[in-house]
């Protein structure tokens, strides 16, 4: 089986049928690789991981994972059955489920549910805040829960939209470190929209430049 | 607080308190007064019947609002189809047709020779002892007439509900591995729960209250039961005790719609609405989009209206005669005086809360509400005591002056609707900052002409707002009506139930299409601002 998780092929969007929003953009990922996706605002950076994530359909061109077509102009695998996970800014935590039950939500009934959940509590140091509801924990600690709900269903390919830019300073450097140990220890395949530079240096071993269409 | 030192601001609350609950507390005393041979017969033969009837009815009733109300609002929120834009307003528009009305057209149309079974019969010529449609005269039908009447209720506080739910949300659970209809049941239902549960006892209360559709289908209810105990067996204080159980069943709702209202802040989520939030469907399943939003519409207000647009047109004597221009004109009076009066008494109240503020007053405010949880004939019930006490120890002890009294009728409208006409102001009164109130000192202008100057003119929509509520309202009530009107009066309510009670639907015709015009006014002004303002 081949190394290589993600394949983007000629992709092309456009959110109106007229503006182009991304334009013939191709890129392959390999097993446990960390890109990191840059450019200025309006280059396409979310687009196209809402493509890769299958919340949109390309103009042209084909999305594939693990070497199977899942998007392309006239095909399109329903979100749900990618197996990708997507953590953005606004961490999008459910209001009404605990933290424990955000992490939960993803995982299947006939896995270790309750194993996987108290090891992502614990990995992402929130054990403490297990029965607690997101608008009862901090900014910091609610994007580790967004961070740890995502991986908790094991996704081939976690995708990070600008997950820290409305952290300060201090709390992302701490986060930085703790998730390249993370990430590094389960050979989890990143690919991680930023604008900010050092972040993308931290947490990524490989750089891509996106620019405006 | 020193007596001597309370201002207007401050006595008025307190004493329209006392007006209000008078009625309410004289039915619930009757539980500690004597208890009849009457009462032992309803105990031991039908009380059961009512308890086990009215909890069946709700229990269906909320069932299916629930899912009408929570399943188009769903679709009208999230996905983009043929009609969309034309059912996000007019799924409300059942709420401009009462009950009992649609109660009546469904009799009309589905008896044995009703017009939807003598049209069957002629197109597929069958015999005349064949029915197509099944019978509606029992408590199924009943739950159906209530459903799609009430839903919009529970629509109106989902769609607002899953406006506020953000798309991010809804995509990270796809990503997390939910269908489109498992977004929907584990994500978009659980958040709005609270709030649909508010909107869901407003339906039950709703559907307590109601006595001209369970009366028409002939179901064993409370309402029917106080309503029998009182005209059949003349047994005033027997109909108090059975009406006190059921405000106590009123009450519990209440104080759950209460409860239910300050959990609902959870269903605002952090993130903003995004208009682009509409998944576009594909034609077959725009098709079925199209189909679960019609059927209400079609039930709750298409078929009604084209069954009584029919009786008009069959009816012999013309659409508007002497009688309906003299029942039209009582009820537009009374629904005018009363919606004038409460909206000011809303006004005042609204004024002292500001004026003068202090938390016994807000919550004494808030507690002026109360009247419209209360059914329309259990206030009757305590009002007729009330004005006969009055009558006696107050006024000419000889002759009876404010029983049976427009005076009455009137006061029982003022308390029924003052929660309608309070809510109008108050969030008007949101509107308008305390630094106004400042300057208007500050220029000289405080108490009456700060009000008269400066908050009424910024008010005037919301005035206008409350008093349409509080019309469309009084021309829809119909037991309170029934019980307290003065002698030979009717309204519009009470014509179409009498033509009804006679089963002459013809003639019913005309009344029912102007309570239905009157109740659309405010309806038209709400899908109003459902089509300007997206978050409704």
């Amino acid at each position: 089986m081949s190394d290589l998780i993600l394949e983007l092929k000629d992709l092309s969007h456009s959110y109106d049928g007229k503006e182009i929003s991304l334009n013939n953009t191709s890129l392959a990922v390999d097993k446990a690789e960390r890109v990191s996706i840059l450019g200025p605002s309006g280059s396409g950076k979310s687009t196209l991981l809402r493509l890769i994530a299958g919340l949109e359909k390309p103009y042209s061109g084909t999305i594939a994972i693990q070497g199977k077509i899942v998007s392309s102009a006239n095909h399109m695998v329903a979100p749900e059955k990618r197996n990708v996970g997507l953590v953005v800014q606004e961490k999008a935590l459910f209001p009404h489920l605990t933290v424990a039950k955000n992490i939960g939500f993803g995982i299947r009934k006939n896995q270790k549910k309750t194993e996987v959940i108290s090891d992502l509590l614990s990995l992402f140091k929130i054990e403490h805040l297990s029965n607690k509801y997101p608008h009862e924990v901090s900014g910091g600690e609610q994007q580790r829960t967004a961070l740890a709900r995502s991986m908790a269903p094991d996704p081939e390919l976690l995708m990070l939209d600008e997950p820290f830019s409305a952290l300060d300073k201090e709390l992302k450097e701490k986060l930085y470190t703790e998730l390249n140990q993370i990430f590094k220890e389960r050979e989890q395949t990143i690919i991680l929209v930023t604008h900010d530079l050092d972040e993308a240096e931290v947490l990524s071993d490989k750089k891509i430049h996106l620019k405006n269409t | 607080m020193n007596i001597r030192n309370l201002s207007l601001w401050e006595v008025l609350p307190f004493t329209l308190l006392i007006i209000f609950c008078a009625p309410i507390f004289i039915v619930l005393s009757s539980l500690f007064g004597e208890y009849s041979d009457n009462w032992i017969h309803l105990y031991n033969y039908v009380l059961v019947d009512y308890v086990s009837s009215t909890f069946f009815l709700i229990f269906g009733v909320s069932v299916l609002v629930f899912f009408i109300g929570t399943i188009t609002a769903w679709i009208v929120t999230n996905y983009d189809f043929y009609g969309k834009s034309f059912f996000e307003w007019s799924l409300i528009l059942p709420l401009s047709i009462p009950p009992y009305i649609l109660a009546y057209t469904f009799t009309g149309l589905f008896d044995p020779f009703g017009d939807a079974n003598n049209l069957m019969r002629s197109i597929f010529n069958l015999g005349s002892d064949v029915s197509i449609f099944p019978n509606v005269r029992n408590i199924y039908g009943a739950i159906i007439v209530f459903s799609f009447t009430l839903y919009p209720y529970v629509y109106l506080v989902s769609r607002s509900a899953f406006l506020n739910q953000s798309k991010s949300m809804k995509e990270s659970a796809r990503l997390l591995g939910l269908s489109e209809v498992g977004v929907f049941f584990r994500l978009g239902l659980p958040i709005i729960r609270p709030a649909a549960i508010g909107g869901l006892m407003l339906v039950i209360m709703e559907t307590l209250s109601d006595f001209g559709a369970v009366d028409h289908f002939a179901i064993q209810t409370f309402t029917t039961g106080i309503f029998r105990t009182w005209q059949g067996m003349y047994d005033l204080q027997t109909a108090m005790q059975l009406a006190s159980l059921l405000l106590l069943v009123v009450g519990l709702f209440f104080i759950l719609e209460r409860n239910s209202r300050n959990k609902a802040a959870f269903t605002s989520n952090d993130s903003s609405f995004r208009p682009d939030n509409e998944t576009k469907l594909s034609n077959m399943k725009s098709f079925w989009a199209f189909l679960i939003c019609f059927i209400p519409l079609f039930i709750g207000f298409i078929l009604p209206i084209t069954e009584l647009i029919y009786w008009a047109f069959e009816s012999e004597s013309s659409f508007i005669n002497k009688k309906f221009i003299q029942t039209s004109f009582n009820s537009i009076s009374l629904a005018t005086i009363s919606g004038l009066v409460t909206a000011f008494l809303a006004l005042i109240i609204n004024f002292s809360i500001r004026f003068k503020p202090s938390t016994i007053i807000k919550r004494l405010s808030s507690l002026l509400s109360i009247g419209y949880a209360v059914p329309g004939l259990i206030l009757a019930v305590g009002m007729v005591q009330l004005l006969i006490y009055v009558d006696n120890n107050f006024l000419d002890s000889t002759s009876i002056v404010l029983t049976g009294s427009i005076f009455g009728l009137l006061l029982a409208y003022v308390i029924k609707t003052y929660a309608l006409a309070n809510s109008s102001i108050e969030s008007g009164y949101e509107r308008i900052t305390s630094y106004m109130d400042d300057s208007s000192k500050l220029l000289g202008s405080t108490g009456w002409g700060m009000l008269a100057r400066v908050h009424l003119p910024l008010l005037k929509t919301s005035f206008l707002t409350a008093t349409l509520l509080v019309m469309s309202e009084v021309v829809k009530e119909l037991p309170a009506t029934l019980i307290l009107r003065p002698f030979n009066f009717e309204t519009l309510a009470v014509s179409t139930y009498i033509y009804a009670a006679e089963e002459r639907m013809f003639q019913a015709a005309s009344p029912a299409i102007a309570i239905v015009l009157i109740g659309l006014i405010p309806i038209f002004f709400l899908s109003k601002m459902i089509r300007s303002n997206k978050s409704g």
